[in-house]
């Protein structure tokens, strides 16, 4: 159910994979100088940053290309033994049954060692002896550790896909997961990413999971995500500082806005201390805090400020006394910023229904969108004929019927009652 | 059936016609009668026909064409004591032409005015007396400022009974051809608790559906119509999960735009009938007591209604334990 949409939606084949075209088309015709026997260099080195579908296209070139595909990571040759261990597999050109294999060898960057001893080394020994096509991924090909590496292998640099590119892939997972996207957030979506597709989809699916529609409004606050992990870290200090002086320190020294930082501690604080009374007490010294940044607001006096960030930092600090420590627990956006982008259209809406509803029933719009509209949306939903009447009566228009119905079918049902 | 909102359409439109308050309405009777009406104080809970009062007495003062010597206005509605003042004063101004020499201004929600708002409109209703007469609508009338109460004649409505409710709706039931089940109409009373338009606003929707109402109809009603549920809240701090009693809150304050005093009322008046030891709700209120005063002082809403909640969360921890 929760399955990450970085891995549902992974590009299958070539054709999907999001930019590059051209360095795949280097990459596939090097494979291909395989048929023709061994190439000069038998490892193929792919770099660039992460999250632009390195690994990616090579799985979908072994795809398409109906060819075995051997992942070894980071842990799997961090030592020459550890190496030497698929060190066999690389030197036949085909398997047991006579299929090709690629062997890749993937986050480099994570080897341990210098170039003459160590992983690297055995890597390099490995390469001379291939019988087999090797692909190393790394973000970063000009490490020190891999200059003589190098050497032995095909360069290919991997861009970052352009703007465009990461949009038309997001609005691709968009459309399998039915959500209406807006082209503005989409945008901004991609544009903070740093043109990182991964990120990319990873910040779609926390903002749109669920949803059917992404507006502009939903995103906008992402804006402020470019502090994510300055935010981060004055969390921990926060709920993991030992004393008063280690949270206030924290906050001091990364220069964030009290009113963001407030956002963000009073989002992950019952997920921090499940301790009920951890919780109230941490609690409290928010609402204190509030408290205080409500004079600050009256009286514009700002040296207040110290009393509202100390107990909104140390005071949540301390309020940690009986929960168990239960191993890492994710910080969260605060959801209530969100919130309140989302739920603007939807009270404006109601409201001008409710200056509707008002000059009908002698009622304030506040009250009618409070106490008559709930049961008005009661009769649109069970009754497209009385709700037609009734939205002719108080002079609807097709957005607010749409609004108040909720189902297409029935806002559909009860147009055409309008209409007869 | 009819397809416009019952709650309107079977308003009564002359005093003749209202079912209840029958002490307030020989009172109003008698101000026709007289052709004279003092300024009056409207005071009572929803629903008990504190408007429909009004604009009955205004149509049998002067008849079919009323509506020519008579304003409403909302105080809620109507933004900043300026515009009420400018409004009321061109309207007050002007001579009413006819038999009878003042118009009628009703005012809705007045308690929702502030103290200043509330100076400025007694020295409009002073200046204006001669001219127009003022119907202050409410629920408290201890939130009229004293000089303006002094000026009015009070009137106090009180919720429907039974009996009263039972024959208004059997009207609305028989005219618009509802099929109704005794267990259907007795829930009803058991929802609107003596709130007339609750309960007609409930029996138009129940009956929507074109089935004989049963009790479960119009439970079902009222449940899809007030999914803001303050119990549900309360009951979800209680049982320990606060980011969903949290969630609730959030859902009450930014989608159906509830206000923080409202709900903070609502959880007082809950406090006190949960089966909880009579200790722990006096904890409790006094809790209640600082988040509603911080909350007058104009701190935020779901910030220190969730305070509240966490306290809740542990207050049933705590009673697990004995404490």
């Amino acid at each position: 159910m929760y399955a990450a949409w970085t891995v549902k939606h992974k590009p299958r084949t070539l054709a999907e994979v999001v930019g590059n075209e051209e360095v795949i088309r280097t990459l596939t015709s090097w494979i291909d100088s395989w048929n023709k026997g061994i190439p000069k260099k038998r490892a193929a080195f792919l770099y660039g940053p992460p999250g632009i579908g390195k690994t990616v296209a090579v799985e979908a070139l072994a795809h398409d290309l109906k060819m075995e595909l051997v992942e070894k990571n980071a842990s799997d040759y961090r030592t020459e033994e550890a190496v030497q261990r698929f060190a066999g597999l690389a030197s036949q050109y085909a398997t047991l049954f006579g299929g090709k294999r690629i062997i890749l060898l993937d986050e480099l960057d994570g080897i341990t060692g210098t170039e003459d001893r160590g992983g690297v080394r055995a890597v390099i020994e490995t390469i001379k002896t291939a019988r087999c096509p090797l692909i190393l991924i790394a973000n970063n090909a000009y490490d020190p550790r891999f200059s003589t590496l190098r050497k032995y292998c095909l360069l290919i640099e991997f861009k970052k896909p352009t703007i465009l590119q990461v949009m038309k892939h997001l609005k691709k997972v968009c459309a399998s997961e039915e959500i209406m996207a807006d082209e503005r957030a989409l945008r901004l979506i991609a544009e903070r990413s740093g043109r990182d597709v991964r990120s990319a989809i990873n910040d779609l699916q926390a903002l749109a999971q669920g949803r059917r529609r992404l507006a502009y409004e939903d995103v906008a606050w992402l804006a402020e995500r470019d502090r994510k992990e300055v935010i981060f870290q004055v969390l921990r200090s926060i709920f993991y500082a030992r004393d008063c002086e280690e949270a206030k320190r924290a906050v001091d020294a990364a220069d964030v806005d009290p009113d963001m930082l407030f956002q963000w501690v009073y989002e992950n604080a019952p997920y921090q201390l499940t301790d009920p009374r951890d919780l109230t007490r941490a609690m409290e010294a928010l609402a204190r805090a509030d408290v205080y940044r409500g004079r600050i607001r009256a009286t514009q006096n700002w040296k207040l400020l110290r009393y509202m960030l100390d107990l909104m930092t140390a005071g949540v600090a301390i309020s940690r006394q009986r929960t168990k420590p239960s191993g890492w627990v994710p910080f969260r956006f605060p959801e209530r910023v969100q919130w309140l982008a989302r739920t603007k259209q939807e009270r404006e809406m109601q409201k001008m229904i409710g200056m509707k509803i008002r000059r009908r029933m002698h009622v304030s719009s506040v009250r009618a969108a409070k106490e008559i509209l709930p049961y008005i949306r009661v009769i649109f939903e069970d009754n497209a004929e009385m709700a037609a009447g009734i939205a002719k009566w108080l002079d609807l228009d097709e957005d607010m019927i749409s609004y108040i119905a909720g189902s297409e079918s029935q806002v559909k049902a009860i147009v055409k009652n309008l209409g007869g | 059936m009819s397809f416009e909102m019952w709650a309107e359409k079977y308003r009564p439109k002359s005093l003749d016609g209202m079912v209840n308050q029958k002490e307030i309405v020989e009172r109003l009777k008698s101000f026709v009668k007289a052709r004279n009406i003092p300024h009056c104080i409207f005071a009572g809970p929803p629903g008990t026909g504190k408007t429909t009062g009004a604009l009955c007495l205004a149509h049998d003062l002067y008849g079919e064409g009323y509506r020519e010597h008579l304003m409403e206005l909302n105080a809620s509605d109507e933004r900043g004591i300026n515009v009420v003042r400018e409004t009321v004063k061109t309207f007050a101004r002007t001579r009413s032409i006819g038999e009878i020499p003042f118009k009628i201004l009703i005012l809705d929600e007045a308690d929702n005015m502030t103290d200043d708002a509330q100076q400025a409109l007694r020295r409009t209703m002073e200046r204006f007396t001669e001219t127009c007469r003022f119907i202050l609508i409410c629920n408290y009338s201890g939130k009229i400022i004293e000089p303006i109460q002094s000026r009015c004649a009070p009137f106090r409505f009180t919720y429907l009974s039974r009996e009263d409710q039972y024959a208004y709706l059997q009207h609305v039931i028989q005219k618009e051809n509802v099929k109704m089940l005794d267990e259907g109409l007795n829930a009803i009373f058991e929802v609107s608790g003596g709130d007339l338009r609750r309960a007609v606003n409930a029996l138009q929707a129940a009956a929507s559906a074109g089935k004989p109402i049963d009790a479960e109809t119009v439970y079902s009603v009222v449940g899809r119509a007030n999914p803001a549920d303050v119990r549900n809240m309360i009951g979800l701090a209680m049982k320990g999960d606060f980011v969903g009693a949290r969630e609730k809150l959030r859902e009450m304050i930014l989608k159906y735009g509830l206000a923080g005093s409202d709900i903070i009322r609502q959880i007082h008046i809950e406090i006190f009938r949960f089966n909880i030891p009579e200790q722990w709700k006096i904890r409790l209120a006094d809790t209640i007591g600082e988040i509603d005063f911080r909350l007058v002082q104009g701190a935020d809403e779901e910030v220190q209604l969730s305070a509240l909640l966490a306290r809740l969360t542990e207050a049933s921890y705590e009673m697990k334990r004995g404490v």
